[in-house]
């Protein structure tokens, strides 16, 4: 989309002061003195450090009407309290933009609250299982190291009492989240995991107890304490690291939707203009809707013509014609002249609203490698716990002083607490890794597939080529050539006048200029335009330094042009009546396209070019690119059919698409990638989306997809290992339940470590592909 | 020996206090920027510090 012009910015920046628009960031607080104020959320970008953060406050400080400011770095948000009777939301962003930062409303700011409690909530919890596990067990410590009878029944049973005390706090506060899981699956008679763990903790606590407090009764002398504070702190300290990776990564996607508020400018009935927020659009208002503006909702043309670019929406660069009562969708963008339509349909098909609920929808869902875990856990539980049962029926008979210990031992030593992290663990990781990078999963199961694929199937427009347009040719008129050094001053002060227009053709041709090396650097007095006019769907017109009147825009414009050359060219730049120059435009390849082709065959990956464009212009990008096939002309059921048929011979197909018209095959192919730009549409498709439309981290994703699920593989061989080994040794009576925990905790830990490998280290341990994509970004 | 019957209790006690006080300091946010807090320091001080009760308050709010 092209970015707003200065008015349409500051417009942008009025409409935070429309209550419904300050609502979503904003609540009311009562003042020190009792006046009432504001209290509002925003995201700050262009932070480079900590220490900007005391710049933005002191910015904020500096509004007239801010009673207070707080910036946290971390989480590159600000919070303001202002009087709303004193100062506007407007000034204090504007002041936020003075001193060189981005601001927007932070509209997620109730979810990122809540979430924030749930971390703070959960990091007291590690804490104070693991602060009173390292007090029980340093008062655990004589009792190991003592030699029989240098420690007396006194001094023994007073060290037992003071790990009982510790082991309330665990017991009650941090075990909770076990317990309330464990309640809430017995009561809908499903059985989890928390069940035999919090049956573990219930016995274990319960028989060292009773050994506390009459070490000759029925539970022997021994206590447990330690093992069981122990065992607590590191499955809480498991859940913790699980929390903040999903939070990160519900993190990443919120920020990518924050952004002004959407505007649009309604027209009333008596003709007067007014911009309102997008909200506010009924059915039946006529919006009008200036050049570089998108349109705000799907609706009808009302003016004569127009001419719009879908390319958001299909991925076609080229512009389209409109007459009078064609429908127009939301979202497209007009390159013409300014037009009137009449609003038919609003609501919840805003975008907005749309990634909103993707958002919800995203992460929540377990991969499928977790599922076949859930779905063997329920007959392992009961597997368990019978066998529990049964051993300590046993040991009641052999040796009964024994048998609440065997049956803590099977009950822990069996949690499958390592094999139902061994996917999830991986899985996040390497989705945190990935947000990190630009990168969002919508899928955790893509991982899976994304290590299978052999064959990548690329589209072109959108995908490997860039939005913008390049110019691929100048044409000059007959009669220019002539003069050795007119076509260069020509060239120039055609730039310097394109420069002044916003016109997507107009800034291919002003952005040339600053491409080609030292020509362009000093502006002589070609580059001095007088009284500049542009006529909208038409071109600029301008006076020179000598008074001439030139033109540039359309041949129709400008007037004059060859009929030879009329149809290549696109911009025309001339005097009235007698075109000089003419333009044609070409897709522009993204900087690391063909860094990343190379990439993919060093991975061993095929690489086709998918386009709905003609032969000709695929080929030449097809070659540019060294893709192993390319196909040309296709409809999205041509496209479609093409990935089936890979399918069929049985490669696994990844897809790398944009636009509306690629929906389809993305919900075809095995793995699809949407690069951020795309449409909506394309989005709620696809399994990964990349933000940071960089290609190569299509390579990244897929080489830490294949990093992911070996580590997956080991994960749940160790952890499937460790209870097969344990299990015998704890029916045994040969594994006390401090060892048991220890086991537990450690193989989870081990897991989780392992797991974590994903998030750090390098994302492309390969040298040679590290240096394929440096020296192609270079 | 016998000074350990005063002080495993003792420390049991004070184990709970320290937990009160981080959940407290949790709760308060104390650990959510914890780069930031380091360079506070070399920012320039606004107003002196035996300035006015308000420039007081406004450090102590700036911190949530």
């Amino acid at each position: 989309m092209s970015p707003p012009t200065a008015v349409h910015a500051s417009s942008a920046i009025e409409l935070l002061d429309d209550p419904v628009a300050l609502r979503r960031h904003t609540r009311q607080v009562a003042g020190a003195d009792g006046k009432p104020l504001s209290e509002s959320s925003l995201r700050i970008s262009g932070m480079h450090c900590a220490a900007c953060a005391g710049v933005i406050e002191s910015a904020l400080t500096g509004v007239e009407g801010v009673t207070a400011a707080g910036v946290s770095a971390a989480s590159e948000r600000a919070r303001v309290c202002w009087d709303p009777q004193r100062t506007r939301m407007s000034s204090i962003v504007r002041a936020v933009q003075q001193a060189g930062y981005g601001a927007v409303p932070d509209v997620a700011v109730h979810a990122r609250e809540q979430r924030r409690q749930q971390e703070r909530q959960a990091l007291w919890r590690l804490f104070v299982a693991a602060f009173c596990a390292m007090q029980v067990m340093m008062l655990a410590t004589p009792s190991y190291v003592s030699g029989p009878g240098e420690l007396s029944p006194d001094m023994s049973r007073l060290l037992n009492w003071g790990g009982w005390v510790l082991s309330w706090p665990v017991l009650i506060f941090a075990c909770g989240p076990f317990f309330e899981a464990a309640w809430r699956s017995i009561t809908q008679r499903s059985i989890g995991m928390e069940v035999p763990v919090s049956l573990g903790i219930l016995v274990t606590f319960v028989a060292s107890s009773g050994a506390t407090f009459d070490p000759g009764g029925p539970f022997g002398f021994e206590v447990y304490f330690d093992s069981l504070t122990m065992f607590v702190s590191f499955l809480l300290g498991a859940r913790w690291l699980e929390l903040r990776a999903r939070h990160r990564a519900v993190q990443a996607l919120e920020d990518t939707v924050l952004g002004m508020p959407e505007s649009a400018a309604r027209v009333d009935d008596t003709g007067r203009e007014q911009r309102v927020p997008v909200e506010h659009l009924r059915v039946g208002d006529t919006v009008r809707v200036l050049m570089g503006e998108s349109v705000p909702a799907d609706g009808v043309l009302l003016d004569d013509a127009a001419e719009l670019s879908e390319a958001l929406l299909t991925g076609e660069s080229t512009p389209l014609a409109k007459r009078a009562g064609d429908p127009l969708v939301a979202g497209s963008v007009n390159v013409g002249a300014p037009m009137h339509m009449r609003v038919e349909r609003v609501g919840d098909d805003t975008r907005m609203a749309s990634i909103v609920a993707l958002m919800r929808e995203a992460l929540t869902q377990r991969p499928a490698a977790a599922r076949l875990a859930d779905r063997w856990a329920k007959p392992f539980l009961w597997a368990v716990l019978v066998l529990a049962a049964v051993a300590g029926m046993a040991w009641a008979v052999i040796e009964p002083s024994r048998a609440v210990w065997v049956v803590v031992s099977v009950l822990i030593v069996t949690c499958p607490c390592a094999l139902s992290l061994a996917a999830p663990a991986a899985m996040l990781a390497a989705a945190g890794r990935l947000a990190r990078e630009g990168v969002l999963l919508q899928r955790l199961d893509a991982l899976e597939a994304l290590a299978r694929v052999t064959t990548v199937y690329l589209d072109k427009t959108g995908t490997v080529t860039d939005e913008h347009l390049q110019v691929a040719d100048v044409h000059m008129h007959a009669g220019v050539e002539a003069d050795r050094s007119a076509p260069l001053n020509l060239v120039m002060s055609a730039r310097a006048l394109a420069s002044w227009s916003r016109h997507p053709l107009a800034r291919a041709v002003a952005a040339s200029g600053q491409l080609a090396a030292g020509t362009s650097t000093s502006m002589s007095e070609e580059g001095t335009w007088t009284s500049v006019h542009e006529e909208p769907g038409q071109g600029l017109e301008a006076r020179s330094h000598d008074g001439g009147l030139w033109r540039l825009g359309s041949a129709a414009w400008v007037g004059g042009v060859g009929s030879q050359s009329a149809d290549q060219a696109r911009l025309w730049f001339g005097s009235a009546g007698h075109a000089l120059l003419g333009w044609s435009f070409a897709e522009a390849l993204r900087a690391d396209a063909r860094a990343t082709v190379n990439a993919m065959h060093l991975q061993g990956l095929k690489a086709v070019l998918l386009s709905g464009d003609q032969a000709p212009r695929v080929e030449a990008i097809a070659r540019q690119l060294g893709v192993d096939g390319w196909c040309a002309g296709l409809t999205p059921q041509g496209k479609l059919d093409e990935v089936a048929t890979a399918q069929g011979r049985g490669c696994c197909v990844a897809m790398v698409g944009d636009g509306v018209n690629d929906a389809p095959v993305l919900a075809r192919a095995d793995v699809s990638f949407a690069m951020g730009q795309g449409a909506v549409m394309a989005r709620s498709q696809a399994d990964f989306v990349v933000l940071s439309g960089r290609l190569d981290a299509v390579v990244q994703a897929h080489q830490l997809a294949r990093r992911c699920m070996r580590i997956v593989k080991q994960n749940t061989w160790w952890a499937l290992g460790y209870n097969v080994a344990a299990v015998p040794l704890a029916l045994a009576g040969m594994l006390p339940p401090w060892a048991a925990g220890l086991g537990m905790a450690c193989s989870s830990l081990w897991v989780v470590a392992n797991a974590l490998r994903l998030s750090a280290g390098q994302s492309v341990p390969d040298v040679r592909l590290r240096l394929q994509l440096a020296r192609g970004g270079a | 020996m016998e000074v350990l019957y005063l002080l495993i209790p003792m420390s049991a006690v004070l184990v709970l206090l320290i937990l009160g006080i981080f959940g407290w300091a949790v709760h308060r946010g104390q650990f959510e920027d914890l780069e930031r807090e380091g360079l506070r320091i070399l920012e320039p001080e606004e107003e002196g510090v035996d300035g006015s009760q308000r420039a007081a308050d406004q450090i102590g709010k700036k911190s949530p």
